[in-house]
């Protein structure tokens, strides 16, 4: 008997297990019994001018204030009172403003715990309403294959002013799944009072650089600080060097990543270019354990010259905690040009990373949409970014230059606006997210020599395959 | 142990520097951590270990205070942590009970069920619980966190109780039973009375088990209305990354009430722990 | 007698519980890795079958064998060092018998009252070779004092030094309870045969507290075992894979490179091994017992 029972509790624990694995069965049918509810009231929302946008708002909000609608945002921005998460969560109470049936619940969490947390909401049925993507194949194409994102209406952003191939990475197959937050480039801040005092000057080729490397470290400070422990800005860092050789790549990067063939010489230079200034001593000493923030203390602190980093850093120049001495004297130059090379300065790593995609299930599907379409009107997040000088918008902000920009956000606009080449998505993004993990690891072992250049290649076309 | 062997002697002094060095190490954290989070953010990257602060910064912990939603999360940890350790106690001394005093013919096999959990590691079970909690529409509540806490915590708890509970004679029970005692009421009035010390080791195991949870916390819920303290430094991490030294204020504020709980209570934690937990 | 201590019914009601807050929160999300570590599950969408693959790829990752090696070493190191430490300090403590003890007992113990996130801070601090103190006390000692300790080669140790240094007040803990509970007529009966202090402890401490020492090295293997945040925090496995542990190398496999069903693999040869450990660590105790 108390056999019988024990058996009859383990049979029912099994059970529910077998229930929890067996579910998604069900959980489809609830899903798409929720899109056949919704599929009605969906299509006269989706145009929205950019021009009469205001008015419309109001109209919409006199209008569903009946029905009040919850949509449920999970944003990486986890700072929601600077930079970009400050864009966003001011988009978010004016939308909220102009609609007041609308409540908008902000989830956020940092890059990592948000893709873990993504994950289990992926794994659920309870996906937030609007969150944010990567337009990125390592990122996006595992979730678009699983049908998670709501496809958008191209036609819907004909005015909005996205740059060319900007969506690119966000569409699939000639269909649109989210938008992009910004234009991403790649550069050197550097110290402009630290440079004059010194006599340094900006490098004009890649052996310029190291040669500089040498010079800064013999006075006793550090050249470049690089946050290693991310592993991404040393694999963008080898992407820079590749770009600097190969010049308009973008095609053959992707080639290489689809076929696992990196046979051409480049490669090998650029990983062979980048143990130089290693070895010249470029980066801070333990650069591979640095993390972001330690990293980008170091420049702002004036004890390294320069800060490898995204166009998104813009703001330090606008930054009130970061003393005016370094402030006020933050200039940047891109990746110099490598001897031998085909390339020129002005063909650059840039690509569009963070963006916005509506999921398939939320119940709210279209509400979602109208948020982010609003989100997107060029007077919004793009004239706010800009205005906060926060970062660059995917689409063409001419329009809200004010005069009153930072140096630095001019030498940014003036990067991409003369490039004569763009890369898009970098190399360690191409593949899939096993790919991305392989690579990124690699680069940073190649940084710090535990594997030669030899070996990394090799090794690269073993992840790439 | 008597007052003779209290006298001076160089080897005693050795003994004490040793052990004030360790002492050092040990609390140093501490120190630390409170040292950086009064200065700016700037200070920290002095080529010293301790910084003398240009000026005191309380601000930041009144910014740690009221942005790190301090009060919410702190009624959130607590309500959390202690229905976690009434529950581990409790089912921990019905399942010792059960296991070492009842006769049955499974009792060893679940006990070594049991006692399993503690060799599983919580990531492995993050992604099929969430699945679950999903399933059960459990996930953003109180039970999303208390459930895994109280299992968690669990396997130790039983195994210290039944450990202890061996220890105790048969006799007192076998006479209850003689006056007619229901199993409930010997646990009740005769059993647990006794089981204080394992009961308050069991209740420092489960509290810092959990006290300090981040992983599940941040993959089970997704509002507000629930989150514990670990929250404050995850969410001020992003909010502030380039202000170290609001983020310290942030730790530190949320290590105070461990830290003075404890500090306060020392004396009886480890008397408790002393007076038995492990009998092996 | 009998009858009331095998009434079914009771021990259903005792046990229901703790059984089945086992069954919801630990067996049934076992049970499901279980099944995904056969499969290529991503994390999101339909699971393939795909029978012994992730098994067989498992056996020739050198992250698995890297991360197992650093869990064993890490296993090594607080048998070998944190333990006698915390064994030998608990025993002096216990025989100051004055307030210092107090203190001690409490200061010990401190950093596991504070939250890893902070622990991982501050070594990263101590660790830092550009103005971190271990450099910074190198310099002072006229050394060159560019010691990159978190980098090749040198990181595992750096690394084992935190959690070995993390661990010791509870250790402690432990075996300060335990000698408490020796009885101090013992003691005072060795002093009267003119044992010193040190042969006390070999004689009476040591052999009296051998059931606590091996509770205490059985939870601290498996502790090692399972190690994942501080490392997650300090140095997330690098540089490459040196730091891997398996713990975080699960985390790593699952989350972020999306190989979910290969991540419960690893889980489920975690699982095996720590119960083989724990097996095997009864054996050896059982033997010396004999």
């Amino acid at each position: 008997m108390k056999k019988k029972i024990i058996s009859l509790l383990l049979a029912a624990a099994m059970v529910c297990t077998m229930a929890a694995c067996g579910n998604s069965s069900g959980q489809e049918n609830a899903s798409s019994n929720a899109k056949a509810e919704e599929s009605g009231s969906s299509d006269a929302a989706d145009a929205v001018e950019p021009a009469d946008a205001p008015a419309l708002g109001s109209q919409e909000g006199a209008a569903a204030s009946a029905e009040p609608v919850a949509i449920k945002v999970f944003s990486n921005l986890t700072d929601r009172k600077s930079g970009q998460g400050f864009v966003e969560q001011t988009l978010f109470d004016q939308y909220m403003a102009e609609n007041p049936n609308v409540t908008i619940e902000v989830e956020a969490l940092d890059d990592e715990a948000y893709k873990t947390k993504f994950k289990a909401y992926a794994s659920g049925s309870s996906m937030p309403d609007l969150v944010n993507v990567w337009g990125q194949p390592s990122f996006l194409d595992e979730v678009i294959a699983e049908g998670l994102l709501a496809e958008l209406n191209q036609d819907d952003y004909a005015e909005y002013g996205f740059l060319s191939g900007s969506l690119d990475g966000f569409s699939k197959e000639g269909k649109l799944y989210g938008l992009p937050r910004n234009t991403d480039v790649m550069a050197f801040y550097y110290n402009k009072a630290i440079f004059e005092e010194h006599g340094w000057k900006v490098p004009q080729t890649y052996a310029q650089l190291n040669q500089l490397a040498k010079d800064i470290t013999a006075e006793g400070m550090i050249p470049c600080s690089m946050d290693g422990a991310d592993k991404w800005p040393i694999s963008i860092y080898y992407q820079d060097i590749v770009t600097k050789i190969l010049g308009d790549s973008q095609q053959d990067v992707r080639n290489s990543v689809s076929t696992g063939d990196f046979s051409n010489a480049a490669y090998k230079q650029a990983a062979e270019l980048m143990q130089e200034s290693v070895e010249a001593g470029l980066f801070q000493n333990g650069f591979e354990t640095s993390d972001y923030g330690t990293a980008q203390n170091l420049f702002t602190n004036g004890q390294a010259a320069m800060f490898y980093m995204g166009s998104w850093e813009m703001s330090m120049a606008n930054n009130e905690e970061i003393s005016p001495e370094v402030r006020d004297n933050i200039g940047i130059f891109m990746m110099p040009v490598v001897e031998g090379g085909t390339a020129q300065v002005t063909d650059i790593a840039a690509w569009n990373g963070g963006g916005y995609a509506v999921t398939q299930n939320s119940a709210v599907r279209d509400e979602a949409v109208k948020l982010l379409n609003y989100m997107f009107l060029p007077e919004n997040w793009s004239k706010i970014a800009w205005e906060n000088g926060v970062c660059m918008s995917a689409q063409n902000y001419a329009d809200f230059l004010t005069g009153e920009e930072t140096s630095v956000q001019l030498a940014f606009t003036d990067i991409i606006s003369s490039a004569a080449s763009i890369t898009g998505v970098t190399f360690n993004d191409l593949g899939d997210s096993e790919f991305k993990t392989n690579s990124e690891d690699l680069s940073a072992e190649l940084a710090i020599g535990m594997v030669s250049p030899e070996e990394f290649i090799a090794q690269l076309e073993a992840a790439a395959k | 142990m008597n007052q003779v062997e209290q006298k001076f002697t160089w080897k005693r002094a050795l003994l004490y520097a040793c052990l004030l060095l360790v002492a050092v190490v040990q609390i140093f954290p501490l120190i630390w951590l409170v040292d950086f989070s009064l200065g700016s953010s700037n200070e920290m990257f002095t080529n010293g270990l301790l910084i003398i602060p240009e000026k005191i910064r309380w601000d930041n912990y009144v910014t740690a205070f009221v942005d790190g939603h301090f009060l919410h999360y702190l009624k959130n940890s607590i309500l959390v942590n202690v229905t976690a350790v009434v529950f581990v106690i409790a089912i921990s001394i019905l399942a010792a009970f059960a296991v070492t005093r009842m006769k049955w013919k499974l009792q060893g096999f679940v006990k070594t069920l049991l006692l399993m959990g503690m060799m599983i590691p919580i990531h492995a079970t993050l992604l099929p619980n969430y699945v679950i909690y999903d399933k059960l529409g459990l996930t953003d509540s109180f039970w999303a966190l208390l459930i895994p806490y109280v299992a968690f915590s669990l396997p130790q708890g039983l195994f210290l109780t039944c450990s202890f509970m061996d220890s105790i004679p048969k006799e007192l029970e076998e006479a209850a039973i003689m006056d007619g005692c229901s199993i409930y009421r010997i646990i009740g009035t005769v059993i647990t009375p006794l089981m204080k010390s394992s009961m308050a080791t069991v209740a420092i195991m489960t509290f810092l088990n959990n006290w300090n949870e981040f992983m599940m916390a941040s993959t089970y819920l997704s509002s507000n209305k629930w989150k514990t303290l670990p929250f404050s430094i995850l969410e001020f991490t992003g909010q502030y990354s380039s202000n170290y030294a609001v983020q310290f204020a942030v730790m530190a504020l949320t290590a105070m009430p461990a830290v003075v709980v404890y500090v306060l209570l020392n004396k009886y934690i480890t008397k408790g722990v002393a007076m038995g937990a492990v009998k092996g | 007698m009998r009858k009331i201590y095998s009434n079914k019914r009771v021990i259903l009601t005792l046990i229901l519980p703790g059984l089945l807050t086992f069954l919801l929160a630990i067996l049934a999300p076992i049970c499901l890795s279980i099944y995904y570590s056969f499969t290529d599950f991503s994390g999101m969408g339909e699971a393939v079958f795909n029978g012994l693959d992730n098994y067989k790829a498992m056996f020739q990752d050198t992250g698995f064998w890297v991360s197992l090696r650093n869990s064993l070493l890490l296993a090594i190191g607080f048998i070998c060092i944190q333990h006698p430490l915390a064994l030998i300090t608990a025993a002096i403590l216990d025989k100051m018998q004055n307030k210092a003890e107090g203190f001690f007992r409490c200061v010990y113990f401190i950093p596991n009252v504070i939250s890893v996130a902070v622990i991982a801070y501050l070594w990263k601090f101590i660790y830092n070779p550009n103005f971190g103190l271990l450099n910074n006390i190198l310099k002072l000692f006229g050394f060159e004092g560019n010691v990159n300790w978190l980098g090749s080669g040198s990181a595992i140790w750096s690394v084992l030094v935190v959690l070995i240094w993390h661990g010791f007040g509870w250790g402690m803990l432990i075996y300060y309870t335990g000698i408490k509970n020796i009885d101090p007529v013992l003691y005072e009966a060795a002093a009267i045969d003119g044992a010193t202090g040190k042969e006390a402890f070999m004689k009476i401490t040591l052999p009296l507290m051998k059931p606590v020492i091996q509770v205490n090295v059985t939870m601290a293997v498996i502790s090692a075992l399972k190690q994942m945040e501080t490392v997650y925090l300090l140095t997330n496995g690098g540089p490459g894979d040196q730091t891997q542990f398996m713990a975080n190398y699960l985390y790593k496999q699952a989350f972020n490179s999306f190989k979910y069903g290969y991540g419960n693999t690893i889980s489920v040869a975690f699982i095996v091994i720590c119960l083989l450990a724990t097996v095997l660590l009864n054996r050896i105790f059982k033997e010396k017992d004999a």
